[in-house]
């Protein structure tokens, strides 16, 4: 019998054509209909899997209605209901597992920053001010656990953590590193070597502690956190001597500049934070003394992963408001996503942060992060994102610069995620390094 | 180039209109941008557009004021070719996206009114454009039939009854300095084209601002609705069928917004060279490093080869298809190529490029505004590749 050309294609799709196989070879054949997102959450353990759809829904329900107005008035929205919020759920004390924190236990195991990042896209995807914001937190608390300490993990952290998820009470940490002068310096050896900073320590044998004197700058959540994780060097000695001190709120001398006037991410602060003799009592150093390079640059280490989650998330966040653009606007008598150039566009933008996706997960899918891991897939994940959301803003044409859409907020937000962490070339030599004596070695045949 | 003799137009000419923009940049555009603002302080701007009246940088279809021949788009266009116009916005767009892209849209419009060489029903000062519909400007199709789904029909009719016409529809996205005195309307009269122009204070057209924007903020857009709109006879501008001015205007469309994004690129290019000789890391300027020499020879090869396709378009007939598809190319390619120059000079800033202070994150939204707007690269492909389709070459 003669078949219309539309049953044709209809009898020609996988799913029916599977019909014609044998029972093994039908077994063999994944006709599961489920979205993108739910495809790659199956593939996830169960402990990771629950984190991601709690992350999913909690920024569906806290962060997307709050995003617009966090973006446009960064100063006149309140951020303590969101972080006490965050708090309760679980979303700040990731990093440790429970009797003290709240990650899944064998994932932890598996790979300590896997969580966050899962988390970290979800949020992004909504907002990447209000992603920072909760996860800039995270940072501040790396080099505490990553001091190997016993005396700062036990008697910081768990109180922090206890009083956060347990009370519910909003706490927030950050971590300072930038200083005016030495931004990149910071983050590579050979710049490190020859970093003018001005943020010293000095020893003060009657009071049995240190007085911090200098400034730090573009510290995401400077002026909203609690603690602050700073480093700086001995008095008359070089980055060598780099500490990590733990810096409290209030302490006399300690205070916040300028907060910096951003493109994007707005919804969270970058702040300088200026120290004049600031005291600091010696249980308040953060590991050994002189450990604060090496310290610094494992915790940037863990957090690229992170960063490139979220320069997934505000790659994924514009295509799929991209996509629901496409789905409600014509063009003509047709929907925008009826067009076969418009599908092709989309779905290389899903490609693209599959890729993306994929790239992350590898690099953090282990106990410890690795620098070449973290810094090629950070700098992978935020190259893409900021192609994606070009790509967005470009389908959506005159669309897509409006604030409203939310494509172009993503795409703001995304520009950062190339810079911050240290910039995406400072990233490429920060693989080169690690790989030298192995795979980049000049000397090597 | 701005040495080199062009057709046209001698190379003193060249530099006197780089100069002329040179000097209204300096001494009435940066004044915007003391004080912490991203944008610049618009609240200046009235006073700055008036200026650029004054001087005879803004055309306008009022003959009496300076710049109705020789301003952007002036009336003159045809005689010198689209450099002087095209270096004009881009030297503005240097200093300020939004005001070059102010001047452009008035420009235009005026020059439409201005090649009609007729009696109007009243001359205005400042007008704007009104030509897309939807997201869209319209599609090859769409200019040859604008009654055809080609893919999408001009839904803005005018239809002649004894005395006026009566207009209904809808234009969205259009550019214009604030405050216009009228529009220039295009829409669907008897299945062709036709180009009216509309009081703006009349009854039945309705103004809405598209609100929060990512760039040139200094430029209104708007979209405009018009509600049984009784327009005189005389105020329609062409001879029986607009679709020759449909293809002028997206001509000077696409033109002046690529001179506006190659400015743009030429001013974040200088200023990352700036930058560059100033900053040191690693214990030396960073221009000595490998990664920030790259970025910076990677733009300016970008701006050159953006400024080649642009002043290759100065010979052409603005009212040809053929030329319109050169134009549709320039504009896709020099969008591409300026946005990434903008954005690699914005890397070499670091953290302080994304900070407003200086400067560079205004330039990188505007150019990526210019790249969406009227005419995104995904609408300019399908534009390119259908002017050949058609046949219509």
């Amino acid at each position: 019998m003669k078949q219309s050309l539309e049953g044709r294609i209809e009898q020609l799709k996988l799913k029916n054509a599977t019909e014609t196989m044998n029972i093994f070879g039908r077994l063999l054949v994944d006709n599961r209909e489920m979205s993108l997102w739910e495809h790659d959450t199956k593939t996830l353990s169960w402990g990771v899997r629950r984190w991601r759809r709690k992350a999913l829904k909690f920024a569906r329900e806290y962060i997307r209605p709050l995003a617009p107005q966090a973006d446009l008035h960064p100063h006149d929205y309140d951020p303590q209901p969101i972080l006490a919020a965050a708090a309760r759920h679980g979303f700040q004390t990731l990093l440790l597992v429970p009797p003290l924190g709240t990650a899944s236990i064998l994932p932890y195991c598996r790979g300590t920053a896997f969580q966050v990042a899962v988390v970290g896209e979800e949020f992004a995807t909504e907002c990447g001010g209000l992603a920072l914001l909760l996860l800039a937190h995270n940072l501040g608390i790396v080099p505490l656990l990553l001091s190997g300490s016993l005396r700062n993990i036990i008697g910081q952290l768990v109180p922090f953590y206890l009083k956060s998820y347990i009370l519910g009470r909003p706490a927030c940490m950050a971590f300072a590193i930038t200083e005016p002068g030495a931004g990149s310096d910071v983050e590579e050896t050979e710049g490190g070597a020859k970093a003018k900073l001005v943020t010293t320590a000095k020893y003060d044998p009657k009071k049995k502690g240190y007085v911090l004197n200098g400034r730090k700058c573009f510290i995401s959540d400077g002026a909203k956190a609690d603690k602050v994780t700073v480093y700086a060097k001995l008095e008359d000695e070089g980055i060598e001597s780099w500490t990590c001190f733990l810096v409290e709120k209030g302490m006399p001398g300690f205070s916040v500049g300028r907060s910096e006037r951003k493109m994007g991410q707005r919804a969270s602060d970058a702040s300088e934070l200026i120290f004049d003799n600031v005291f600091v009592p010696k249980k308040n150093v953060v590991g050994k003394l002189r450990s604060g390079w090496a310290n610094n640059r494992n915790v940037l280490n863990y957090s690229r992963p992170v960063v490139g989650a979220m320069a997934l998330g505000h790659g994924r966040g514009a295509f799929e408001r991209c996509l629901e653009f496409c789905r409600k606007t014509n063009l003509g008598p047709k929907r925008l996503i009826e067009y076969q150039d418009v599908q092709l566009e989309l779905a290389d933008m899903a490609i693209s942060l599959w890729a993306a996706r994929s790239m992350i997960w590898h690099s953090c899918k282990q106990f410890r992060c690795y620098q070449s891991g973290s810094a090629s897939a950070k700098v992978f994940a935020s190259d893409t994102a900021f192609k994606v959301c070009n790509q967005a803003m470009e389908l959506m044409g005159d669309h897509g610069y409006l604030h409203s859409h939310g494509v172009e907020r993503a795409w703001r937000d995304s520009r950062l995620t190339q810079i911050y962490e240290g910039t995406n070339q400072i990233n490429r030599l920060a693989l080169f390094e690690h790989h030298l004596s192995t795979d980049f070695n000049p000397a090597l045949d | 180039m701005d040495k080199e003799p062009v057709s046209g137009i001698c190379a003193v000419d060249v530099m006197h209109y780089q100069d002329l923009a040179r000097q209204y940049a300096k001494k009435s555009l940066l004044p915007i941008f003391q004080g912490e603002y991203s944008d610049g302080n618009l609240s200046l701007l009235p006073e700055k557009l008036n200026t650029a009246f004054d001087i005879g940088i803004a055309a306008t279809p009022d003959e009496s004021l300076a710049g109705c021949q020789y301003g952007i788009w002036g009336g003159a266009l045809d005689e010198t070719g689209i450099m002087p116009s095209a270096l004009l916005l881009s030297v503005i767009a240097e200093t300020c996206g939004g005001v070059a892209m102010c001047l452009h849209a008035q420009g235009v419009a005026s020059n439409l009114l201005l090649g009609a060489k007729r009696k109007l029903p009243f001359v205005p000062v400042r007008v704007a454009l009104c030509l897309q519909e939807g997201f869209y400007p319209p599609f090859i199709g769409t200019v040859i039939s604008p009654d055809q789904d080609a893919p999408a029909k001009i839904t803005t009719t005018a239809v002649q009854t004894n005395k006026h016409y009566i207009m209904n529809g809808s234009k969205s996205f259009v550019y214009s300095m604030n405050d216009v005195d009228a529009y220039i309307v295009f829409a669907l009269v008897n299945g062709t084209w036709g180009c009216f122009i509309v009081n703006a204070y009349e009854n039945g057209v309705e103004m809405m601002d598209v609100g929060v924007r990512t760039g040139l903020r200094a430029c209104r857009v708007e979209h405009v609705k018009f509600n049984n709109l009784k327009i005189p006879l005389e105020a329609r501008i062409d001879d029986g069928d607009a679709r020759e001015l449909v293809i002028r205007a997206l001509n000077l469309n696409w033109t002046g917004m690529a001179a506006i994004a190659a400015g743009i690129a030429k001013g974040a290019s200088a200023a990352a060279r700036r930058y560059a000789a100033e900053r040191y890391q690693g214990g030396k300027q960073i221009e000595e490093h490998p990664a920030v020499k790259m970025l910076i020879a990677g733009a300016e090869a970008s701006v050159a080869s953006a400024e080649a396709a642009l002043f290759a378009l100065q010979d052409g007939n603005l009212g040809s298809l053929k030329h319109l598809k050169k134009t549709a190319a320039a504009k896709l390619s020099v969008m591409e190529l300026c946005s990434r120059a903008v954005t690699d000079c914005l890397q070499i800033f670091g953290g302080y490029g994304y900070m407003e202070d200086y400067g560079m994150e205004k330039r990188l939204r505007d150019v990526t505004v210019l790249k969406s707007a009227s005419g995104s690269p995904t609408y300019l492909k399908q534009f390119i590749f259908d002017i050949e389709k058609e046949g219509v070459l």
